[in-house]
């Protein structure tokens, strides 16, 4: 089976500088994929050229076996790293506005979105301006024009950067239920840990070259004996469970499920 | 769905984005108010082109100050020597309204409106006073006690030099010329009395002639010989409209451009459409506001010209119609202007990040249609001579002085078609331009690139 994104011998330059320089890249289909690597290591040029917004020096990108076109850009979901939206516009405007630039027609996108409007707590907002909303808000806003168009194959670069806790619990939801529905997910990060958790497989990305790339499980077995291992973990309780306890220590009613959350 | 589909969701959103603000209704109906405006305040200005003042005069020739007092007291309300005759037969044999031509009309209207309030005091003096008296007189304008003083001699009768002292030599024209036309009548009076002839002939025998325009052709069009002056007044609003729109919309162009790519928005677009279907979809959706804010226009005046509306308005039958084919140029070279400048303007904000870095570049453009402007008046009068033919066929002028020229007097077809048709291939090659730049220059940003470098991501290959 071919896989959902595949990079051949790509090259980027800007002036003598190589952003990417002669990149492979396999991306099996229903993985997590995660680019991963230090800022300037090509993860941002990668993906634009990936998308088709950059175009390569050379090489050759094909994403679900095909090269880019318009067809193909309605199949896949995008998060730039620096977000935007139209400030003047209404939310609910600016949804339908992509999900008709993604060739979703009205209705469907309104039956798309609406349980992931309830969830958000977006629906008192959609006749707002988007000027009007929260910076939490607007991210809200922006992931779902991401995922409007029901896209086979979901590529975020840095979606983490710039969210607070509570929006970073809710991309980490949306990329789980992604992957359970058998989605193909690439993002890129520089924080390694991030990555770790998330992904099924990874690249390594540094100073525009693949440095190694695989399943994280072959990559630690790989370095298993090479690399000195963290020392072991003394358990320790978690806060929340100390947290129960003091509540119920001070003879108050234990919290509710609801508050807790 | 097809790349029209998105096309046309990216015209729809600019549009609609455009024409929902207040701030477009508020120009749309502000913008013809304030033309209308203008036009009253013009009026109302030329009624204060009065001549106002005390004048001393000095007459060494000792013949003209009791003519130049009796040329003013005989005709309070005259301002030169022009028009007498007008006058002097209407005595006799009034005549019918429709015989005094329209120019005759404006002209006699301006006469009165501009009232002449002076008063001409002698002042005594012999060649040897005269230094003494011009200190004292140069001192009397400074102060403002009279407003000028006149020096009048042999000269002035034999070969019509005066000397005119006031406090400065630029301003006060219109007084100026008042007193020159009394000076004028008062002194041919003079000589032809030393012809031995009667002075009252003068007033008597002058006449003036109006060339009433009518087109050489056998079946006149009546319409354009009857409304010429309207038809022209309409021609040179719709040639300031072509231009004041190709710079409002291309401000809008521009600002959008910029916004879009500030908000960072751009990049989600450009994954779901092509560059360059975004850069038409706004020029588009711009343009097609554009075209409303006429269509309200067209609207109004339409209500105003209605018979009914303007009969209450006190215009009698109401305005005459405009020519259909000004309407159809205007249209015609309205769009290929914009399509051409908005083009033009969308590459040239595309690679910037502010207003300002963006103004440097789209002042090329702007320098251009300000230059056309000033050339009008050569289309409007040699519509077909070398200068304004050259200008309708130079593309980035050509929208203007193409439309001028067909709204004064119809070219040869074959010079309209090769005009539009070098419109089309410039619009083509500047559409071409624009979308490469805008695809590289949409993504870039922090550092200001050069004009080389603009150049360079449009040859950049696919």
């Amino acid at each position: 089976m071919t896989s959902a994104i595949s990079l051949r011998g790509v090259v980027k330059r800007f002036g003598k500088f190589a952003a990417v320089d002669h990149l492979d890249l396999e991306v099996p289909y229903g993985t997590t994929f995660g680019l991963l690597g230090p800022n300037g290591a090509g993860k941002t040029t990668s993906i634009r050229m990936i998308m088709n917004i950059t175009k390569p020096d050379s090489g050759e990108i094909r994403v679900l076996g095909e090269k880019m076109n318009d067809r193909l850009q309605e199949r896949i979901g995008y998060l730039p790293e620096e977000r935007g939206l139209y400030r003047k516009m209404k939310v609910i405007d600016q949804l339908l506005f992509f999900a008709t630039i993604k060739g979703v027609d009205r209705q469907t996108a309104m039956k798309r979105l609406s349980p992931w409007i309830d969830s958000m707590d977006l629906r008192p907002w959609l006749q707002k301006k988007t000027e009007e909303l929260s910076k939490g808000m607007q991210q809200k806003v922006q992931f779902l024009g991401t995922i409007v168009h029901d896209p086979e194959v979901l590529i975020l670069d840095e979606p983490f950067s710039g969210l607070d806790p509570i929006n970073v619990v809710l991309v980490k939801d949306f990329l789980t239920e992604f992957k359970r529905q058998g989605k193909t997910v690439i993002f890129s990060t520089h924080v390694l840990e991030q990555a770790e958790r998330m992904c099924g497989s990874i690249a390594l990305l540094f100073r525009g070259r693949k440095i190694l790339d695989g399943t994280l499980k072959d990559i630690k077995h790989a370095y298993r004996d090479r690399v000195p291992l963290p020392p072991p973990v003394e358990p320790e309780p978690e806060l929340e469970k100390i947290f129960i306890k003091a509540v119920q220590e001070s003879g108050l009613e234990a919290p509710t499920a609801e508050e807790l959350k | 769905m097809s790349v029209n589909a998105k096309l046309f969701a990216i015209i729809k959103r600019e549009y609609l984005q455009q024409v929902r603000t207040k701030a477009f209704w508020v120009a749309t109906f502000l913008i013809p108010t304030l033309g209308l405006g203008l036009i009253f305040i013009q009026v109302a200005l030329s009624r204060t082109l009065v001549a106002k003042g005390r004048i001393g005069v000095v007459d060494f020739s000792g013949r003209l100050y009791e003519p130049l007092v009796a040329e003013q007291q005989g005709r309070p309300k005259d301002d030169d020597d022009q028009d007498t005759a007008a006058n002097a037969t209407k005595d006799k044999k009034p005549l019918k309204d429709s015989d005094v031509g329209t120019a005759r009309k404006m002209e006699e209207g301006r006469r009165q409106r501009i009232a002449t309030k002076l008063e001409f005091f002698k002042v005594d003096a012999t060649p040897e006073t005269l230094q003494g008296i011009r200190t004292k007189l140069n001192e009397d304008v400074q102060k403002e006690r009279i407003k000028a003083y006149i020096i009048l001699d042999q000269n002035t009768l034999d070969k019509g030099a005066a000397e005119w002292r006031a406090q400065s030599v630029k301003a006060d024209i219109v007084m100026r010329e008042t007193v020159a036309g009394y000076l004028t009548r008062a002194a041919t009076k003079e000589r032809l009395k030393d012809r031995g002839v009667d002075p009252k002939l003068y007033d008597a025998a002058r006449v003036r002639v109006d060339l009433d325009p009518h087109e050489a052709k056998e079946v006149e069009n009546k319409d354009a010989s009857k409304n010429a002056g309207f038809n022209l007044a309409v021609s040179g609003i719709f040639f300031f409209l072509i231009y004041l729109s190709i710079f409002v919309y291309g401000a809008y162009i521009m600002r959008g451009v910029l916004e879009e790519k500030n908000n960072r928005i751009v990049e989600v677009i450009v994954s779901s459409v092509r560059p360059t279907t975004l850069m038409l979809g706004k020029i588009l959706g711009i343009g097609l506001v554009g075209l409303t804010q006429y269509a309200v226009w067209a609207a109004l005046s339409l209500a105003i010209a209605l018979p009914g509306v303007a009969a209450v308005a006190g215009m009698g039958e109401g305005l005459p119609h405009i020519p259909a084919a000004t309407i159809g140029a205007f249209v015609l070279f309205f769009l290929l202007g914009y399509f051409l400048y908005a083009s033009l303007y969308a590459a040239l904000s595309a690679p910037f990040n502010t207003e300002q870095e963006a103004q440097q570049f789209v002042m090329i453009p702007g320098m251009m249609l300000i230059l056309t402007s000033t050339t009008w008046f050569f289309a409007f009068n040699q519509p077909n001579g070398t200068l304004a033919t050259v200008l309708s066929f130079f593309p980035f002028t050509a929208p203007l002085m193409m439309f001028m020229r067909i709204s004064v007097q119809t070219p040869p077809l074959w010079q309209i078609g090769l005009s539009v048709a070098i419109l089309l291939v410039t619009i083509w090659a500047v559409a071409w331009f624009a979308g490469r730049v805008y695809r590289v220059g949409i993504l870039m940003y922090g550092k200001k690139p050069t004009l080389p470098e603009i150049f360079r991501w449009a040859m950049q290959a696919d």
